[in-house]
């Protein structure tokens, strides 16, 4: 039964392919057989546009990415003030390193990636694979560097390869006053300045740090202290300025959700770890005991405009408060006017 | 004197995209769809301006990729293939909706009009050539041209100071070929700075570079006038940066005039509403239907559905346009009187950078709004004078010193757009091919080694070509720059034309690799072929094989952009100056 219909369906296909010529004999049979095999490999031939090609033509219309020679690479870069990329490849199998290096007392050596902060003088140790990438929580204003090497608890620390460097870049104002007479502005001023640019976060962090940079950074640390409940003192290495972007926001009305990526990493961490103080009445009342700002300073919502344009591209646009007074006056830090 | 200033910047960019490979590319259709709904516009627009009197002082860039395809023969035939083609399907429509849609007959008279009147222009006034056009604008002191990186390659993720210095060489180069003079300004692609790249601009004479707001105003020490004014770099070089309010008013998909109801409904187009039968023949050869410009509706309203949007009436649409205008104007004189009471006198300037293919393209009023707008700042004001950055510089105004911080005008402020975890994986690839390049630069930069091409008849005999070194590394070059376009990594990030963006990235890094391993020591990658080597005293000569002729020839034919290119722009020593 199987055969029969085999033999319809070839029937039906002769008739197409050989013109309407008849099959006679085996011979005949096996003879439009093999030119069905023919014409059916010609088919193939045509549909394939690659087939006809010169082998150039068919290198360029199949493109891939070369592999990667095996070499030393380690590769650092900035995504954001808070974020960096790295990549690295070693060129020669690393324990083959240790082995020749230590024979066999290689101990418990294994190779790592280490990020160090060159500006705060810290650092970040990851166990890695021989080839790989990474993506890095990091701090703004500040020089990094990471390096590939060989590490052991309590054995000396061996560096293999390192990157190139990358320093974040502030993503505040910078503290620093012109001293040119011509270019020398007052915090008060300046973030009037930076009011009218559409700065308005900006420009109330300028005005409640004043002009007394010290003062500031003390009343920082002291303000988010009473946040998070824990004494101030722990907070001496991060950045004030970090310290109030998060308290200013929070007081705006950003969730800790909003904060993320957005501060430091340990600033985030801290935060977290006291989530059920995280409101924004509380800071509020933290930002209102160590600076000197009222509630009309405070009732302002934030008001971002999306990053989305007409046409193809993704504008940056800095989030800012609709209902701003643009009264910054005098809301200096409580601990400069002590 | 006014009270303030203002200048517009026009960034004008597309990728590279030319295909001769193939009869029609879906993707060159973003030139000639620039080149109809902004370009043509604008340049028009421009020279009618200054020879009503009413001279529009603005900075315009050209990149470097849109120069080379406006000025290229192939692109040019092409383009007036597809506008005749365009202008044929007009003409049909305007005899079609007189008869089955009568609401749409004014959109589609002015379809027939505006392009007999742009292929008029293009053939006749420009001669299919629309670079003597900027040429001639900037000649008679309307436009200030400025250039951008070679192929708009993202400064701060190249990782050579070499492969950074060939975008800026290069870049400048051709400005001087297209429009023969050194050009005074750039447009770093993207907005995108990292402190040192103005040494780069200062060593090839650029004057100024444009920049993101938070340059200036996160820059070092404070600056005394925001961004409402330019900086000085330490070394020299100033920059201008983006004004916050006016890229809002104008751009912002949620805030900024094009979003007006009476404007041109941009994603309701013929070519997705026509029969198909009526399409046919002015859709490509593979029949897949596309956006074609014809489009016949209004927003009507941002919640309204596509399929209940109103008809286009093109002279409410003007209108709109001229209040628009009007109303950018007014508030730039409040704007200018606000910042002046802050600078306590000082004259402010406002920045306002655009992608040029807003005006036109996704905002179809865009030329008319800019055409309105300066009329109206030259005949019905004073308060607010246009200058570009170059007037500025030379108006005597002083500045301040600063060094400013890195930033992009993308997404966030920084490079998160080009460098993320769904496009990070080009950036070995890409560094690997700048690394190569100037190896291979610093190995042929002085000695050529002799090289020849074996016979395609007979394998045992070699012709000498003594030029094939220095083209392999000016093709390989080319490759590469063209692999740098922030484009691709963009696009990827956006999701729009993703396979195109990665199948073009992975393209140009397999080319220059082709083409590095003819000079690198390696095997031969087609039978028949000896190994090209010309490593130290081992190899004096190069040797190619008959399909790797081919191969270069075919890439040279394909990848043509920058025929002046000099690969020794590449060189690690500082022996290759401007």
């Amino acid at each position: 039964m199987a055969a029969n219909i085999d033999n319809d369906v070839l029937d039906a296909e002769i008739v197409t392919v050989s013109s309407g010529e008849g099959i006679r004999t085996e011979a005949d049979f096996d003879e439009i057989t093999e030119r069905i095999t023919a014409a059916l490999n010609e088919d193939e031939a045509e549909a394939d546009p690659m087939a006809a090609m010169s082998p150039v033509f068919r290198e360029l219309a199949l493109p891939k990415l070369p592999v990667l020679k095996r070499e030393n690479r380690a590769r650092l870069q900035m995504q954001t003030p808070n974020r960096l990329y790295f990549y690295w490849s070693l060129k020669n199998n690393p324990y083959q390193i240790l082995h020749r290096v230590f024979g066999e007392n290689t101990g418990s050596y294994t190779l790592i990636l280490k990020l160090i902060n060159t500006t705060r003088d810290r650092e970040e140790l990851h166990v890695i694979d021989a080839e790989g990438n990474w993506w890095f929580s990091v701090e703004p204003d500040s020089t990094y560097r990471a390096e590939i090497g060989f590490y052991a608890p309590n054995r000396p620390y061996f560096r293999a390869l390192y990157s190139n460097e990358i320093t974040t870049p502030r993503k505040s104002p910078s503290p620093r006053v012109a001293t040119e007479a011509d270019w020398s502005i007052p915090a008060e001023k300046f973030a009037a300045v930076l009011d009218v640019a559409g700065f308005k976060q900006d420009a109330f962090d300028v005005a409640i740090a004043g002009d007394d940079a010290d003062g500031a950074r003390t009343a920082s640390y002291a303000a988010f202290a009473r946040l998070v409940d824990r004494p101030a003192a722990e907070f001496e290495g991060f950045d004030a300025d970090d310290i109030r972007y998060a308290l200013t926001l929070l007081a705006g009305g950003a969730t800790l959700e909003d904060l993320r990526f957005h501060v430091s990493e340990r600033l985030f961490a801290v935060l977290q770890s006291a989530i059920d103080r995280i409101t924004r009445e509380n800071a509020i009342a933290a930002l209102k005991s160590e600076f000197e700002i009222n509630d009309e300073h405070l009732i302002e919502e934030y008001e971002e405009i999306g990053p989305a344009v007409f046409g193809s591209s993704l504008v940056n646009f800095p989030k800012r408060m609709v209902k701003r007074s643009r009264d910054l006056n005098k809301i200096n830090p409580l601990s400069s006017l002590r | 004197m006014p009270i303030g200033y203002f200048s517009l910047i026009l960034h004008a960019h597309l990728p590279f995209v030319r295909h001769p490979e193939y009869p029609e590319f879906l993707e060159e259709d973003w030139l000639y769809e620039a080149i109809t709904e902004v370009y043509l516009p604008l340049i028009f627009i421009f020279q009618t301006l200054h020879e009503a009197g009413a001279k529009p002082r603005l900075a315009m860039n050209v990149s470097p990729p849109l120069c080379e395809m406006l000025a290229d023969p192939l692109l040019q035939e092409r383009y007036t293939r597809h506008i005749e083609n365009l202008l044929e399907l007009a003409k049909k429509e305007l005899h079609r909706v007189r008869q089955e849609d009568p609401d749409f007959t004014d959109a589609a008279q002015m379809y027939v009009d505006n392009l007999s009147a742009s292929l008029g222009l293009w053939n006749d006034r420009y001669k299919r050539n629309l670079i003597n056009a900027f040429r001639e604008l900037q000649d008679e002191g309307v436009i200030e041209i400025i250039t951008c990186c070679a192929t708009h390659g993202f400064m701060p993720l190249i990782s050579t100071p070499e492969a950074r210095r060939a975008q800026v060489a290069i870049a400048v180069t051709n400005y001087k070929k297209h429009f023969g003079r050194q050009p005074r300004g750039i447009w770093l692609a993207e907005c995108a700075y990292e402190p040192g790249i103005e040494d780069l601009l200062k060593e090839y004479g650029i004057e100024y570079f444009i920049s993101d707001t938070h340059a200036i105003l996160y820059g070092d020490p404070r600056p005394r006038y925001g961004v409402h004014a330019p900086v000085i770099c330490p070394n020299g070089v100033a920059t201008f940066a983006r004004d916050v309010e006016t890229s809002q008013q104008v751009w912002s998909a949620e805030i900024g005039y094009p979003g007006n109801d009476l404007y041109r409904e941009f994603y309701r187009d013929i070519g997705f509403d026509a029969p198909f039968e009526y399409l046919e023949p002015h859709l490509h050869a593979d029949g897949n239907r596309r956006h074609l410009g014809l489009k016949y509706h209004r927003i009507t309203g941002k919640t309204v559905p596509q399929n209940k949007k109103g008809a286009y009436i093109p002279s409410l649409a003007r209108e709109k346009a001229a209040e628009n205008a009007m109303h950018f104007i007014g508030e730039r004189i409040k704007q200018a009187y606000l910042l002046r009471e802050t600078f306590e006198g000082h004259p402010p300037l406002v920045v306002s950078p655009y992608d040029a293919e807003l005006f036109g393209h996704w905002w179809f009023e865009g030329p008319q709004f800019i055409d309105f707008f300066f009329k109206k700042l030259h005949w019905d004001q004073s308060e607010i004078k246009a200058v570009t950055p170059g007037d500025f510089l030379d108006s005597g105004i002083n500045i301040q010193r600063q060094q400013p911080t890195a930033s992009s005008w993308g997404e966030a402020g920084y490079y998160k757009v080009w460098i993320n975890e769904g496009n990070s994986w080009m950036y070995p690839y890409q560094h690997d091919a700048e690394r190569r390049m100037t190896e291979l630069a610093d190995r042929f930069a002085v000695q050529r080694p002799e090289s020849q091409v074996q016979s395609p008849e007979d394998p045992g005999h070699w012709t000498s070509d003594i030029g094939l070194v220095t083209r392999i590394l000016n093709q390989a070059a080319r490759e590469l720059l063209l692999a740098q376009s922030s484009d691709w990594a963009f696009q990827i990030y956006q999701g729009t034309t993703v396979e195109y963006s990665s199948r073009r990235f992975q393209s140009h890094i397999h080319r220059f690799d082709l083409l590095a391993k003819m000079l690198e020591n390696s095997s031969p990658p087609y039978e028949g072929g000896v190994a090209a080597s010309a490593s130290s005293a081992e190899a004096d000569r190069v040797v190619l094989s008959p399909d790797q002729l081919e191969l270069l020839t075919e890439l040279e034919s394909r990848d043509n952009i920058f025929p002046e290119i000099d690969y020794r722009v590449y060189q690690s020593t500082n022996s290759f100056t401007n």
